[in-house]
């Protein structure tokens, strides 16, 4: 009898889920920064001892495809099962370096026989300003402290001078504690159920089910692909600007499916730039797996075999996959976005029928004051599609995180809101139309500073079939516009409305006659 | 009291009535359901009991009507009054999108559309008044509500838990000026921080409750003409009002139903000797998982039911797509899968003969002989060959054999219903391997073994009235009350006459029950500063701010393997006084002809054990007994089937 029946493999879909999601459910609840627990801006994998990711949690997409870079990394360190190991380099695991990834290499029988991992963007990883999310920083070490994979613990036991280093370069330490303490819990609670799973299956069994499901989730792709036809198309969208200049930034991509994958190209996109919205390979990736993710059943499992049935081409040194030293910390958030922008505009272009461009930012905004740090994103319309009009006040593309209740916040900080509402009249026109945008007014009680990292305040997410684009964003500092990105001081009773993107509406608007 | 206690349970296909009289003994009916009108199935359950309207002392009632006014969304029209700069809440939602990789799905259509939100012009912040609500200011958003003919208005305003003055305040406008159009405010109904569920939770409320109180003073009305009592109401919290204080919380009703099946888990749990159980409840196409600690459901607050949040106290229950009617079939990847898509009752699984052509769970059952009566309720006869040839047509586009598909099918509902009971226990520090699985309803029998052995757990109990158990637990439930205040301070801020002062606020805010036998339990929403989840930790008027720290401090640990060198706080607190629950007397007849080739549940003697591989048909169902399990007909009924050792 073989070891494992392809029959069985449901069963163990289940069962490789169920380990990731309670990894994300112990988190989420034993966090203590609202980024965390309230917008749930984390992800928990379970991966087999060859480091394949088997099971994601499904949270945020930008960490869908870059998590398993982080579990590369770590084994390239040779770790002692059991050991812990933390890190944010971008250029090594990481995404940017607010997200701060734990790695335990599950012990059992005094081997590794798989990891769990989980990420977590904190609110403040120090450099040159609070939150770590800078406008204008032009190297990575500018943007707060960098984490090689480093151990943070060994046989559950936490490692204090590696935890008091990182707690020193932070600014808000013991906030961070309480978060990275949620992290471990969650990773021993993942490794403890894989343990668990795999004496009750027998690890024979449980490994050749991990490589079965990763077999079978790439078929699932690939055999997606292949219905949708051989075709090409191409795209070009822009950021607009790094930061340091307001200059556009291209994005290019040439998207075609053939021998049962999706092969992307993204040459004549622009070099690296000297501002932060540049891009780690990983963080591409990520984008690409979560477009690909949109055109398979919902009902593909989460894994690396979704990766497989993709190939990606980004020139060294473009800003798709940049190199140390350059700063990165709006390419994840904000980069990301537009990548996906670009995927869809070129899926399009070879014909399938794809939904028009959401808001395409997160709408990044990060206050600082007198021992505290908020950092929150804000949600926008999506893009409408043959389904129907889009979505209003959601996050689109690769994040997906809550908003702050009012009351939580006005409790925690020194800000009120002074207007949290739908941005009607946003949305682009169409015979369906585009999702509307959001307003949210903040109201300084005290003085502090803000940064915002923004994009579609000037280039509109455009329509689809002849629908009409979204309205762009606006920044406002007491009636005054402010850039997309941009880092400004705020006194007690200054008044900062943020007006998010409208979605692209979809098909030429009826006309009233 | 004297006489008997009636619980009547209304499901999709049937109503299934139970009466436990004075002394104990019970007595279970299943009829047909009404959908149009549900009071007619309920009737004619009552009179299939046979019971004499005048010995009937109390009807409990656990009813889909709010459930379904939810799902259907045709319930009351609302007019929403919010803060101003916060009139779109319920269109914002926590801006996570309904699905997150189809970008075309929405979420379901806000119960109060924007023009029926209106703006008032005030402000709290949490710190005190920001800027006051004038007399004008109330009287001109009740003439804008009024010109809106609402048949119902929810009231909630930001930081509204700390400080309901303004609720209160604007009330009054609207109540003279709307006369007898009901108002309701979410200071009452959920004062807990976090506007939007707190918000959604009072439009919830004002959305149900015309149409719950229409419906049980309707049904309160028949009964009566034949004599019955009014009837009480099963809350989502698993305890018994009312029809009259039921009509004023239509929101904690919307679990009715599925809240009974664990309170009689519980009950028969009891009775057999034990404390803490996992509980499914297996229907024909879905199946619900609950949790059971010290005897008691747990319960919990927050969920949403039918897209709409409704963060009151709930019995805890994860409902997941399998179950008996749930379809095998093979996917673009030539896996097997099981579900979502159901059968149901019509056509039904391929053996019903009713012109089901798919492979169901419950035509696996059938080809490896698991369910051996022919006849099923509902005057179905089972087609043996039919639903071999559905699992023949399967096994064929596996390439596999009819045993192995149908025993791989049944694998992967049992994976889905085992995730479930995951969840419920893993997330809330309960080893399932402690517990002891309670396994009930048309399927309970049949996927027990094989959950309990996903799940490591060695003990099973398979409850008399496997069938019925929820309108058993209906007719038991005790009375229920609950009363919750916002607190929002620091443990160190408490000292033991502040939280006295505080059971006594939450004990008025209940109100006394009927019955002068009551246990009341107060729980504080506790977590460390800065977190966002909290945890119900118990306390008693006896305590002080410390000693509620150090027990949240050991229940954080339990539940999440830390804990925090970190000041605790208290969020809200809530009280419930609870009557006593009418107790059945079960026990088992024990029979005479029992013989180990026809092995029916009525004739099974006292104690007579069985091992693996067995099937014992009960009454409506059927159980299986697995390899390397032993089975015992327990005293009270039903049976506990125990892992071999080795």
């Amino acid at each position: 009898m073989p070891l494992f029946d392809s029959l069985d493999l449901e069963v163990m879909s289940h069962s490789f889920a169920a380990i990731a999601e309670e990894m994300g459910s112990i988190l989420v609840r034993g966090a203590l920064s609202p980024n965390i627990r309230e917008r749930r801006d984390s992800s928990a994998a379970l991966f087999d001892a060859r480091g394949a990711m088997i099971a994601q949690a499904a949270h945020i997409p930008v960490h869908l495809g870059a998590m398993p870079e982080a579990v590369r990394a770590v084994r390239l360190r040779r770790p002692q099962p059991g050991d812990v190991y933390i890190l944010n380099d971008p250029y090594n695991g990481g995404s940017h370096l607010p997200d701060l990834t734990l790695v335990e290499a599950i012990e059992d029988g005094g081997e590794i026989v798989g990891y769990a991992a989980v990420r977590a963007h904190h609110a403040d990883v120090g450099g040159m300003s609070p939150g770590s999310m800078p406008q204008g920083a032009t190297e990575l070490v500018q943007e707060g402290l960098v984490l090689p994979p480093v151990r943070l613990a060994r046989a559950g036991v936490v490692d204090q001078e590696m935890l008091e280093l990182i707690l020193a370069n932070v600014r808000t330490p013991e906030e961070r504690r309480g978060d990275l303490r949620a992290q471990i819990a969650a990773c021993a609670a993942g490794a403890a159920e894989w343990r668990a799973l795999r004496a009750r299956e027998s690890p024979e069994r449980i490994d050749a089910a991990g490589k079965a499901l990763l077999d079978y989730t790439e078929r699932r792709a690939r055999t997606e692909i292949a219905a949708l036809g051989d075709r090409t198309g191409r795209a070009t969208d822009v950021l607009e600007g790094d930061g340091v200049t307001a200059e556009d930034i291209i994005v290019a991509a040439a998207v075609s499916l053939r021998d049962n994958l999706l092969h992307i190209d993204f040459t004549g996109t622009s070099p690296r730039v000297a501002g932060n919205v540049n891009c780690p390979l990983a963080v591409t990736r990520a984008a690409a797996v979560f477009v690909l993710r949109t055109l398979l059943d919902e009902d593909v499992p989460t894994n690396d075999g979704i990766a497989r049935a993709i190939e990606i081409v980004a020139e060294e040194d473009c800003v798709l996959n940049s190199r140390w030293p350059s700063a990165v910390a709006a390419g994840n958030v904000e980069m990301s976005q537009r990548i996906t922008d670009v995927l869809f505009a070129a899926l399009g272009d070879a014909g399938l029928d794809v939904p028009a461009q959401g808001q395409g930012t997160m709408n990044n905004i990060t206050f600082g004051g007198a021992g505290w740090t908020f950092y929150e994103t804000l949600g926008g319309g999506q893009g409408a599609s043959s389904q129907g009009g889009g979505p209003s006040a959601v996050h689109v593309g690769m994040s997906n995180t809550r908003n702050t209740p009012i009351e939580s916040l006005e409790v925690a900080y020194p800000l009120r809101i002074e207007e949290y509402t739908v941005r009607n009249g946003s949305g682009g026109a169409g015979f369906f139309s585009g999702g509307e945008g959001v307003l949210r007014r903040y109201l300084a009680l005290e003085a502090c500073t803000v940064t915002l990292l923004s994009e579609r305040r000037r280039h509109a997410p455009r329509g689809m079939q002849g629908g009409g684009a979204g309205e762009v964003g606006r920044n406002m500092l007491n009636g005054v516009e402010l850039a997309a990105k941009c880092r400004v001081s705020l006194a007690a009773g200054d008044s900062l409305s943020i007006e998010t993107p409208g979605g692209g509406g979809w098909g030429e608007p009826v006309s009233n006659s | 009291m004297t006489g008997s206690s009636v619980g009547v349970d209304v499901g999709g296909t049937f109503t299934d009535v139970v009466s436990i009289d004075d002394d104990g003994d019970v007595v279970a009916r299943k009829v047909l359901s009404t959908p149009t009108d549900q009071s007619d199935g309920v009737i004619a359950g009552l009179r299939a009991l046979g019971i004499p309207p005048a010995q009937c002392a109390r009807m409990v009632h656990g009813t889909t009507v709010a459930t379904n006014t939810l799902l259907e969304r045709n319930g009351a029209r609302v007019v929403l009054c919010a803060t101003e700069g916060a009139t779109s809440l319920l269109e914002l939602r926590r801006q996570e999108r309904a699905s997150l990789y189809d970008l075309t799905r929405h979420h379901p259509p806000a119960l109060v559309p924007p023009d029926r939100c209106i703006a008032v012009p005030e402000r709290l912040d949490a710190r005190g008044v920001v800027r006051a609500l004038t007399r004008g200011g109330a009287e001109y958003v009740a003439s804008r509500v009024g010109e809106l003919h609402p048949e119902c208005v929810a009231v909630a305003l930001l930081h509204s838990y700390r400080d309901p003055s303004h609720e209160h305040e604007l009330a009054q406008a609207l109540h003279s000026s709307l006369g007898g159009v009901d108002v309701i405010l979410s200071s009452d109904v959920l004062p807990e921080i976090r506007e939007y569920e707190r918000t959604a939770t009072t439009v919830a409320e004002a959305y149900l409750r015309p149409r719950v109180a229409r419906y049980l003073s309707q049904l309160a009305d028949r009964l009566k003409a034949d004599g019955f009592p009014a009837p009480a109401v099963m809350t989502s919290a698993g305890g018994m009002r009312s029809a009259g204080e039921a009509a004023r919380s239509a929101a904690s009703l919307a679990l009715s139903g599925p809240a009974g099946g664990v309170v009689g888990a519980a009950a028969v749990l009891r009775l057999a000797g034990f404390a803490d159980a996992l509980t499914i409840d297996i229907g024909g196409t879905s199946a619900d998982a609950g949790l059971i600690t010290g005897g008691k459901p747990l319960v919990e607050s927050g969920g949403d039911v039918a897209g709409v949040p409704i963060a009151l106290p709930r019995v805890l229950i994860d409902t997941v797509s399998a179950g008996g009617g749930s379809i095998g079939w093979t996917d673009a990847g030539g896996a097997l899968r099981v579900g979502p898509r159901s059968a149901g009752v019509r056509p039904g699984p391929a053996a019903f003969g009713l012109g089901g052509v798919n492979a169901t769970i419950t035509d696996a059952h059938i080809v490896l002989g698991r369910i051996q009566a022919r006849r099923m309720s509902g005057g179905i006869t089972l087609d043996i060959a039919a639903a071999r040839r559905a699992i023949e047509a399967l096994a064929g586009k596996l390439g596999a054999t009819v045993e192995r598909t149908a025993t791989a099918m049944i694998a992967a509902a049992d994976a889905a219903m085992a995730r479930a009971l995951r969840r419920v226990s893993v997330e809330r520090g309960v080893d399932p391997r402690r517990c002891v699985l309670v396994a009930f309803g048309g399927g309970g029998g049949l996927h027990a073994c094989g959950l309990a052995d996903q799940l490591a757990i060695r003990t099973i109990l398979v409850p008399p009235f496997s069938g019925v158990l929820s309108a058993l637990g209906l007719a038991m439930a005790p009375e229920r009350r609950e009363g919750m205040v916002s607190v929002m301070l620091s443990t160190e801020a408490l000292g033991a006459s502040d939280v006295a002062a505080l059971a006594r606020q939450l004990s008025q805010r209940a109100g006394a029950a009927d019955d002068p036998e009551v246990t009341r339990e107060w729980w504080a929403r506790t977590r460390y500063v800065g977190q966002g989840h909290e945890l119900d930790v118990p306390f008693t008027a006896g305590d002080d701010g410390a000693s509620i720290a150090r027990r949240f401090t050991e229940d954080h640990h339990k539940r999440l393997g830390f804990s925090l060198d970190r000041p605790v706080e208290i969020v809200s607190s809530r009280h419930a006084v609870t009557g006593q629950a009418r107790e059945p007397r079960l026990r088992r007849a024990g029979g005479s002809e029992w013989s180990a080739n026809s092995m029916l549940d009525t004739n099974a003697p006292l104690d007579v054990r069985i091992s693996g591989l067995a099937v014992v048909t009960l009454a409506d169902s059927s159980m299986l007994v697995a390899q390397d399990w032993t089975a015992r007909a327990l005293p009270i009924g039903g049976w506990l089937l125990e892992k071999n050792a080795g």
